[in-house]
């Protein structure tokens, strides 16, 4: 096992450096000169000049490349000037509070999806089935962020039930309990969609498995219907919804931009979007980089987890 | 045709359809309807509420007409959707082909390139675009159409893959077509029904997601206005006038779902499997629809196990599928009943009836009835089948690669099946499966038991199967085709396992197969199927000595002979009928040598012939001549 969690964490390397080289160009395409961009039309072209060679950008491409690269590698993603801050520093403090939210919605996602889709392939047909698969339809049909409003508008605003916005309150203990009043509402409109899209597969993959020989040879033994769902046809199941969790987990990444625009959530995403919009280039491109490199490691753990849950997968 | 005959069979689809058609019609009218200009503002008539004076649906923070902003949204928010549909799904599209039609290096180079920017949680990508190109609407539909280009290449490539190796693009590169040419008249006609499928679902998605960007602030700037930059707007004014933010978030709202019931139609529509129902679950016991009184048992037979014509049936669609039509079979206490025929003579199905395991849908059972020590098991109620299934019947299953869980170790599905029944402990449940496996001749089976499946030999695989069968010393053991998936001498080891087990243990064997050797080794009695029906009913010695039906003796002759040659091996010409429309008479005369028209008037009987014996034939075979 150890071997093959080496082996994955290698093959991450060309993908990472891969994700470095596509952000590297995309920012690269900017049309005109940052240095312009940051010190504003009126700059004096001595300044302009001189911002450039600090910003190492009258080197070469590949030059440049290999220095922010190895800028990186030493921890070093450079310093952000809207913030006047070291860009590493804000995007781990940021990605945190992402991390909280995203991993709180995924996990719900991922219990109430995973549970939804089985209940809906064990009742086809039926009345259970039917409210899910409708419900699941509503649900990716909704755009997050007009869930989100709509969720403050009810259950913020008229019945008093969470705070309308924000991680913290303003005053009061930062404790426990207040960080999940807070969390409640994000992290339930974040949910929704990829709870759909995972009911949704889980409902074929486990209508897939439920013909298989071995499910029959489980009922042939008298194990109880309940074992024969939950135990046989789900574990085998899982072998096609964990890949497709790990898809899900990049789209609630994903979705949390919004959802941290909604909720004034003090997350990566907000500050991606404000970073985007007050051209702070060096901000964008390494919390983008930063973010993907996360999800990349945690697609790896992703496929650990399948090779353990499968014992046919060669570890 | 048929493509549309079934989506509009799809009533949600067609729901869709019609939602979406409005929406597209209402987007495309919209400069000829006589509206309010949507960017004029009017800040005293702010905020006004819908149904009000200031028009259907009110107005915005700047006291803009509503109901113009949302038509002119929705216009622009769907024009955006489409052409970055469209953008991806040609670009995407010709990544892909080129990828898959000429692989190598180049789908390699390309593929991998694909997946990198599959690495990314694809709103990076886009925002990383954006901030690239700087916000605005054209560079937000084109960060959309990029982020989606790597899933159509993807889906594009699998399809051309396999498409360029048909014999047909063989044919056309031998004839001196050039790549070009065979790309755009072999290869694009049989890919676009998958563009099609792909775009159908992701284009609602793509509406999304430019809507997205645009609520963000890095789409559509002001004054223009798209439905997500309308309730990005509105977003400020969300708790004091609710209306602003509702109305076009509804809009987008209803566009998605439409689409998403569409895309969901013509997925159906052209997904073949879908097409045929074959993605239903089987039920936990088979369908039980019985209109007559069932027969009673007949006590004589002194039987642990009788079938009385027994019934099941598979309805599909209009079809009715007669797998078995009418059954008697009786089993008594350390007796052995061979059931033989040829495949989809119903004999696995009538084993599978016994408790319920047909599945169903389609499996119905319309007829007859179980005894099981005098208890009648058709229509019994789930947990009544449930406690005698591995417990008092069980059964073993021919390939046991399939039957057998592969995620579970060969321990933990042997613990389970006699924890099912008997609620011991772990370690005593796991002391017993060690003697299960034991008792079925598994060297080692300190050490086997904690393997799973894939790790076991074929033979071995059986042999736990058996195991599994008999771990609550069941009464009865029904064994579908055991053997088949085995080599000759693994088989014959099976078979003497088997014939002892049922000495020592005195079991009811019910065993199914279409090998008369294996017949002669292990069963007193044999039953012969056709169609659904027992031709032909014996002790096995007698039948194999004189077959009384002419199927009987014609599936003999089949058998090769070792070391012979004094006889012609003799296949059966023609095919057993097809059960939803079986003949008048004898299901069998089509291909009796010696058919007449009395063979295919009027029901033929099972008539008994001799001791112990029956047959369905009105001219049976004489002795002498069946014995050769």
């Amino acid at each position: 096992m150890a071997g093959y969690i080496l082996k994955r964490l290698f093959s991450a390397i060309p993908v990472l450096l891969g994700i470095s080289i596509i952000v590297f160009l995309i920012m690269a395409m900017i049309p005109g000169d940052p240095a312009t961009a940051i010190l504003g039309s009126y700059a004096t072209p001595e300044n302009v000049e001189k911002l450039n060679r600090d910003l190492g950008l009258d080197k070469p491409l590949v030059q440049r490349y290999f220095i922010w690269l190895g800028n990186m590698l030493q921890g070093d993603f450079g310093r952000s000037f809207s913030l006047n801050r070291a860009v590493l520093d804000e995007v781990m403090e940021r990605f945190n509070a992402t991390l909280i939210l995203a991993g709180t919605s995924f996990v719900i996602c991922s219990v109430l999806g995973v549970a939804a889709g089985v209940v809906s392939a064990a009742r086809q047909y039926g009345l259970a089935d039917k409210a899910i698969t409708f419900a699941v339809l509503l649900g990716i049909s909704i755009p997050s962020f007009f869930l989100g409003m709509m969720m403050i508008l009810i259950f913020a605003v008229n019945l008093r039930w969470f705070p309308v916005s924000g991680m913290w309150p303003i005053y009061g203990a930062r404790d426990l309990s207040a960080l999940l009043s807070h969390l409640t509402l994000p992290a339930s409109a974040l949910a929704v969609v990829a709870t759909g899209v995972i009911a949704r597969l889980s409902r074929s993959a486990m209508l897939e498995v439920m013909r298989q020989d071995f499910i029959r040879t489980a009922r042939a033994k008298g194990v109880h219907e309940r074992s024969v769902i939950w135990r046989h046809a789900l574990r085998a199941a899982m072998v096609s919804i964990i890949p497709v969790l790990g898809i899900q987990a990049g789209f609630v990444l994903s979705g949390a931009v919004y959802i941290e625009m909604v909720f004034q959530w003090p997350g990566v995403g907000r500050m991606l979007v404000d970073a985007i919009l007050k051209r702070d280039i060096l901000l964008v491109q390494g919390g983008v980089v930063f973010v993907a490199a996360c999800y990349v490691m945690f697609n790896i753990a992703v496929d650990v987890a399948q090779g353990l849950l499968d014992p046919r997968i060669k570890t | 045709m048929s493509f549309l005959r079934l989506l509009s069979r799809n009533r949600l689809a067609l729901a869709g359809l019609v939602v979406m058609a409005l929406v597209v019609v209402l987007a495309l009218i919209t400069p000829l309807l006589p509206l309010a200009d949507p960017d004029v503002t009017n800040t005293a008539d702010r905020f006004k509420r819908p149904l009000g004076d200031a028009g259907l649906l009110g107005t915005d923070h700047l006291g803009r007409d509503l109901l113009s902003r949302l038509l002119w949204g929705t216009r622009l928010s769907l024009a955006v959707g489409v052409a970055a549909a469209l953008i991806a799904a040609t670009i995407g599209a010709a990544i892909g082909i080129v990828a898959g039609f000429y692989g190598g290096r180049t789908d390699n180079i390309i593929m991998r390139g694909v997946d990198m920017l599959m690495a990314f949680p694809y709103i990076l990508l886009a925002l990383a675009i954006v901030a690239a190109l700087g916000p605005g609407l054209l560079n937000a539909l084109i960060a959309v159409a990029a982020v989606n280009i790597p899933f159509f290449a993807r889906n594009i490539r699998g399809v051309t893959v396999s498409i360029a190796h048909k014999e047909f693009v063989d044919a056309a590169r031998l004839s001196g077509m050039g790549d070009v040419r065979i790309i755009v008249t072999e290869v694009l006609p049989n890919v676009i029904p998958v563009i099609v499928i792909a775009m159908s679902t992701t284009i609602g998605w793509m509406i999304l997601e430019t809507a997205g960007l645009s609520f963000l602030g890095l789409g559509s700037q002001p004054p223009q206005a798209d439905l997500g930059s309308m309730l990005g707007e509105a977003r400020s004014a969300l708790i004091t006038n609710p209306h602003t933010s509702v109305v076009p978030g509804a809009m987008i709202l209803v566009i998605v779902m439409a689409i998403n019931l569409l895309g969901d139609g013509v997925r159906d529509a052209l997904d073949p499997r879908l097409k045929s129902g074959a993605l239903s679950r089987p039920m936990p016991a088979t369908l039980v629809r019985r209109d007559s009184v069932p027969p009673q048992p007949r006590t004589e037979d002194e039987a642990i196990l009788a079938l009385r014509d027994l019934k099941t049936e598979f309805h599909v669609k209009n079809r009715v599928y007669k797998a078995v039509g009418g059954v008697d079979l009786h089993v008594r206490p350390g007796e052995c009943l061979g059931i033989i025929g040829e495949s989809g003579s119903g004999k696995s199905v009538t084993a599978l009836s016994v408790m319920g395991l047909v599945a169903s849908p389609p499996g119905v059972i319309t007829g007859g009835a179980v005894y099981f020590e005098g208890q009648d098991l058709i229509g019994a109620p789930y947990e009544t089948l449930r406690r005698l299934r591995g417990n008092r019947v069980a059964y073993i299953f021919q390939d046991p690669l399939a039957t057998l869980h592969p995620l579970y170790t060969v321990g933990e599905q042997l613990i389970e099946a006699v924890r099912a029944h008997h609620p011991t402990s772990r370690d005593e449940a796991r002391t017993h499966a060690i003697d299960l496996l034991k008792s079925v001749r598994i060297p080692n089976a300190e050490t086997r038991i904690d393997s799973y499946p894939h790790e076991l030999s074929g033979g071995m695989r059986q042999r736990v199967g058996i195991a599994m069968a008999l771990a609550n010393d069941p009464e009865v053991i029904i064994a579908d085709e055991p053997t088949t998936a085995l080599d000759v001498t693994v088989q014959a080891q099976i078979l003497s396992l088997l014939d002892d087990l049922r000495r020592e243990r005195g079991l009811a064997i019910v065993f199914i197969t279409h090998d008369f050797g294996v017949v002669a080794q292990l069963c007193d009695r044999v039953a012969v199927m056709y169609a659904g029906r027992i031709v032909e009913e014996g002790p096995t010695a007698a039948i194999l000595g004189a077959p009384a039906h002419p199927y009987t003796a014609r599936l003999m002759a089949c058998v090769p002979e070792l070391g012979g040659g004094r006889r012609e091996l003799a296949a059966i010409p023609g095919l057993p009928p097809v059960v939803d429309n079986l003949p008048q008479g004898c299901a069998f005369a089509d291909r009796c040598h010696k058919a007449t028209d009395a063979c295919r008037e009027g029901e033929v009987t099972l008539v008994p012939k001799g001791p112990d014996r029956a047959v369905r034939c009105i001219d049976p075979e004489i002795a002498t001549e069946a014995a050769q």
